[in-house]
Order: structure tokens, then sequence, then C-alpha cells
């Protein structure tokens, strides 16, 4: 391949809140320099910045790429600004991946940002916009509707409940207890994701995740720098991303077939034909706990319909034989979107690097996944990382 | 004031009192416009079809998005279809509960590619089904005013 080898060398991130005190650009900051002090670097070993960040709405800054630059080390630095929705902190990683590959440049931070809690009353509000202005706009739409309608045709399409998904919900909130950044975590039961408040049937409370302020950062190199700057890289192995149609009335909705697509790039350049027996750890987007169950079918670790096994028979558990978001996830940990993609490659990162503490999951992992999903649900952006 | 309207006293061009609303003015765009157009005037569903891929948009487009062919081929289908899956919203826009909660559906019309976000009415919750034929129910003519709210809601189709 006419690519350079690139590593992930270092990695940082705030704790994911409610309603930071912090301005955009500090949490940025935080994350970007323990991302830096990590691999003990100083921005003068930056060649360049990759930022991830949802709509501008959120932080309520028009411009938040220039606007967080001093935060995220880009001061006087080649910078880019990238977004695909949520699929934007998987998304980011992969611009950084050719920024480097390419040969361009040896050293990039990848750093995402959110700041949701800016918006009032509710971010629900900037999201209105993503709906068609003539075809939807008018019913007065909510994005929550979308959520429903599609996890609802999942649901009727292989015969899944309610308490199947919720297990995903369960499980993710537990992992996050011990995630010193989580923000939703806890110990519930399939009951209270069943009994909790219905908001758009068949979507209750505990089937979301939270809106979140937080920010993750990467530190990426080319294969030289990387030996010179840890003796544990961990190699970006295969990246992959696709969108299907922005008409969401035009999918088949059961099933995410640009998740497929992206992750077949992914595996063709990673040498995976095996996805189950050749990857140690996945960590699919889960904002929802049924996009956990999708999007692990998507990436061929189940079939269509049987992704809910991987989850009651505790194979997706932290100790199972596919561990699925160990980390606690949107659900768990929380949602500040960009930043919330981005931890899923950082969770990936730690794991295999055996740093990744209370939530190390046994067997020495030697490869993961991560993946994130997006836009007006229409986006899969897939990493594989292996050590 | 519009921002299309030319200012006729000049100082109002210069000083606006209070807060400036911003806001976007929107276009059907060309296949938009008649379907819309053909809704009010005649209560008629439009499509466009694409000859190489046998599919036909509803609501129609001017373009393939598959193989980016120039689609000028109009049919019209009728407002019947079924329902391809549905939620209760227990919420409305403004974050305030519903007791009846509102029943949203993607219906698709009969050999459409493609399907239209709408209220389902005349059926309670407890009956709605993913399958179930629905029927377009249009507001009275004199009322329409070429929107996708001129379709009243979809309710059970009636033989
Ligand atoms: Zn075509």
């Amino acid at each position: 391949m006419p690519f350079r080898r690139v590593a992930v060398v270092g990695a940082g991130m705030t704790r994911f809140m409610r309603r930071a005190l912090e301005t955009p650009k500090e949490l940025a900051f935080y994350a970007t320099r323990m991302a830096l002090d990590s691999c003990e670097l100083t921005l003068k070993d930056i060649d360049g910045v990759i930022l991830g960040s949802a709509p501008d709405a959120f932080d309520g800054v028009h411009r938040k790429g220039e606007y967080l630059i001093d935060g995220a080390g880009a001061f006087r630095k080649p910078v880019m600004r990238g977004y695909v929705g949520g699929g934007t902190g998987v998304w980011a990683v992969i611009q950084g991946w050719y920024h480097v590959a390419s040969g361009l440049f040896d050293t990039v931070l990848v750093v995402c940002e959110e700041k949701m809690s800016s918006c009032y009353p509710h971010p629900q509000g900037a999201f209105n916009a993503i709906f068609d202005h003539t075809l939807e706009r008018p019913l007065g739409t909510n994005l929550l509707w979308i959520f429903a309608l599609e996890m609802h045709r999942y649901m009727a399409t292989y015969g899944i409940t309610e308490r199947d998904i919720a297990l995903v919900s369960v499980k993710n909130k537990r992992n996050g207890l011990d995630h010193p950044c989580s923000h939703v975590a806890g110990n519930i039961t399939v009951d209270d994701v069943l009994q909790s408040e219905v908001m758009a049937w068949p979507v209750k409370r505990l089937d979301v995740s939270p809106t979140s302020d937080g920010a993750v950062a990467l530190v990426m190199a080319c294969e030289e720098k990387a030996r010179r700057i840890t003796h544990k890289p961990v190699w970006v192995e295969g990246i992959g991303w696709c969108l299907d149609t922005s008409y969401w009335t035009n999918r088949d909705l059961a099933y995410p077939v640009y998740v497929e697509k992206a992750a077949r790039m992914a595996y063709k350049m990673a040498g995976i034909v095996d996805p189950r027996k050749q990857i140690d750890i996945v960590e699919p987007y889960d904002p929802f706990d049924y996009k956990e169950l999708h999007h692990l079918e998507g990436l061929g670790f189940a079939r269509r319909g049987e992704a809910p096994d991987l989850i009651a028979s505790g194979v997706a558990n932290r100790d199972g034989d596919l561990p699925v978001t160990p980390s606690g996830g949107l659900l768990g940990v929380g949602n500040p979107i960009a930043a919330a993609g981005l931890m899923k490659v950082a969770e990936i990162f730690w794991q295999l690097r055996g740093e990744a503490g209370k939530r190390q999951v046994p067997g020495k992992p030697r490869r993961g996944l991560a993946q994130a999903w997006g836009d007006l649900m229409q986006v899969g952006t897939v990493v594989v990382l292996g050590i | 004031m519009l921002p299309l309207e030319k200012p006729q006293q000049v100082h109002r061009a210069l000083a606006w009192q209070g807060e400036i609303p911003t806001y976007n003015i929107y276009t059907f765009g060309i296949a938009g416009e008649r379907f819309f157009r053909e809704l009010k005037e005649h209560g008629r569903f439009l499509g466009t079809r694409c000859p190489a891929c046998h599919l036909l948009y509803v609501p129609p487009r001017i373009y393939c998005e598959r193989c980016f062919a120039s689609l000028e081929e109009w049919v019209e289908v009728p407002g019947r279809g079924t329902v391809f899956t549905f939620t209760l919203a227990y919420y409305d826009l403004d974050g305030r509960r519903l007791e009846h909660p509102d029943i949203l559906a993607l219906v698709r019309l009969e050999g459409a590619h493609g399907g239209v976000l709408h209220r389902l009415g005349e059926v309670e919750p407890g009956q709605v089904a993913i399958g179930m034929p629905v029927e377009a129910v249009l507001k009275p003519p004199q009322e329409r005013r070429g929107s996708i709210l001129d379709i009243l809601y979809f309710r059970p189709t009636r033989r």
C-alpha cells in the first residue's frame, strides 16, 4: 500500500459532565495537554491539528473550528476541521491518519470537543434544522422521532423486544462505573429501563444517552517518530467511512448498510476476513441502546437481528469473549457528540496498551475497533487499531 | 419587515430597534414546487420515475441519486400506502408532556420508493401496526396552501 504506517501514541480526556464551568477552549486544552503529556511531547513537536466538533449551534459559536484552535494546540499551525455529525469523533482520527499516512505530516493532534450545555433551553433545538425544511419541519419535528421510528423498525423486522435492547443500557451504564470521566454511569436493571418514562415509544428515557460537555485528544505519528516517542505504539490498521442517502425515508432502517460498507473498507485494509475472530474488543457507537446492536450487525459481529444474543449471553461483557463498549460508552460515560466518538478510539488505545485500569479487559487484547455514526442517521466511520 | 422589502424611510435602514430577527426563507425546489402545486390544486400525489434504476421517487426529485440521471417521467400515485414504522410521541416540541401521544408514521405510498413522515388520525395508538394500510386525508381545497400540512393526517384505509 502506498501509505506510511501511522500510530496513536498518546491520549487525553476530560470528565464528561452536565454543565461545565470551563469554556470550550478550556475543555479542549485539558484534553490536549493531557494527550501531549501522556507521550512527553510539547506543541513544538506537533506538525498539524485536526479538530472535530458537531454543529456550531451547540457551543453557540459560529466558526467553532477557528475559535477552538488555541485550546487545541493549533496556534500558527496547519489546522483542519471535519464534520460528519455524530460520526465526527472517529472521522477525525481518519483525517489524522491520512494527514500522516500521506507523508505530509509526521505528527498530528486530533482534538474533539463539545459543550452542549450552552444551547438553551435544550440542545434538541439545534437538531430541528437537520430535518427537511419543506417535507418534515412543518410537522414540528423532534429528533427523538426518527430514532423511535428506526428502533421500532429494527424491533419489528427481527422480532426483538424492548427487554432485549434494554440489556445494552444496563451493561454500558455498569461498565461506565469504572470510568473516571463518567457522567451517567450506574447499576440499573432491565426493569428500570422498561419503567423509565416513555419519550417517543419505543424510546424511553434510559434507552438514551445524555447531552454532555467534554473533550478528548489523541496524538498520532508516523512510524519512525512513533517508535521514538513510545515503546507501545498502537497502529492504525484500517479505516473506512461511508454515507447513505440523505433521505432517511428511503432507507431500510432495520439494517445500517452504510456501516457495513465503512467496515468492509477498513477490514480490507487491515486484512480482516472474520471480524468476530480477528478483533478482540469493539466500541460501537451507542447514543441509544438499540444502536449498539444495529452497529454490531453492520460491523459483521453478528448476523442481522442476532446482536441481542451477544449481550444476553454475556459474550459482550468486559470479561466475555467479545467485550463490547468496555468504556461504558455514550450511555455510561456520556455523550459530548464528537468527543464521545473520539473517546471510543481512546478506549481502544488504552485497552491495547493495558492502561485501562479498572476497565481493562482480560487476555491482553491485540486488536480493537471503534465506530461512530451520525448525520441524519446516515454515516458510518470505522477505525481498526492493533498492536 | 421582510428583508426583501425596500426601506421607504432611510432611518429605518440605518437603525433597527430591538433584536434583529434572523430566519430563513426556503424554496420548495423544482420538484417540490410541482409536487405541492398538484397536491394543493388537484389533491393528487406525484412522483418521478428513474427508468434505469426502476425507482419511483415519492416525494419526487429531478435527478436520481443512484445513477445521476435527470428524471423527466412524472407519474401520479394514489394517496394510499402502508405504515412502514411508527412512534408514539409523548412530548411536543417545547418539551411539554402530552396526555394523548402524537402518532407519527413513515408512510410508504403504493409502488413508491421513499415515503412521507406524517401524523396518523382516526385511530387509537393501540390499534396502529406496522404494515397497516392507510390513506391521506386532505384539507378542503380552499384551505390548502401548498404545504405538507395540506395533508391533515393519514387514517386507516376505508374499503
Ligand atoms: Zn437511477
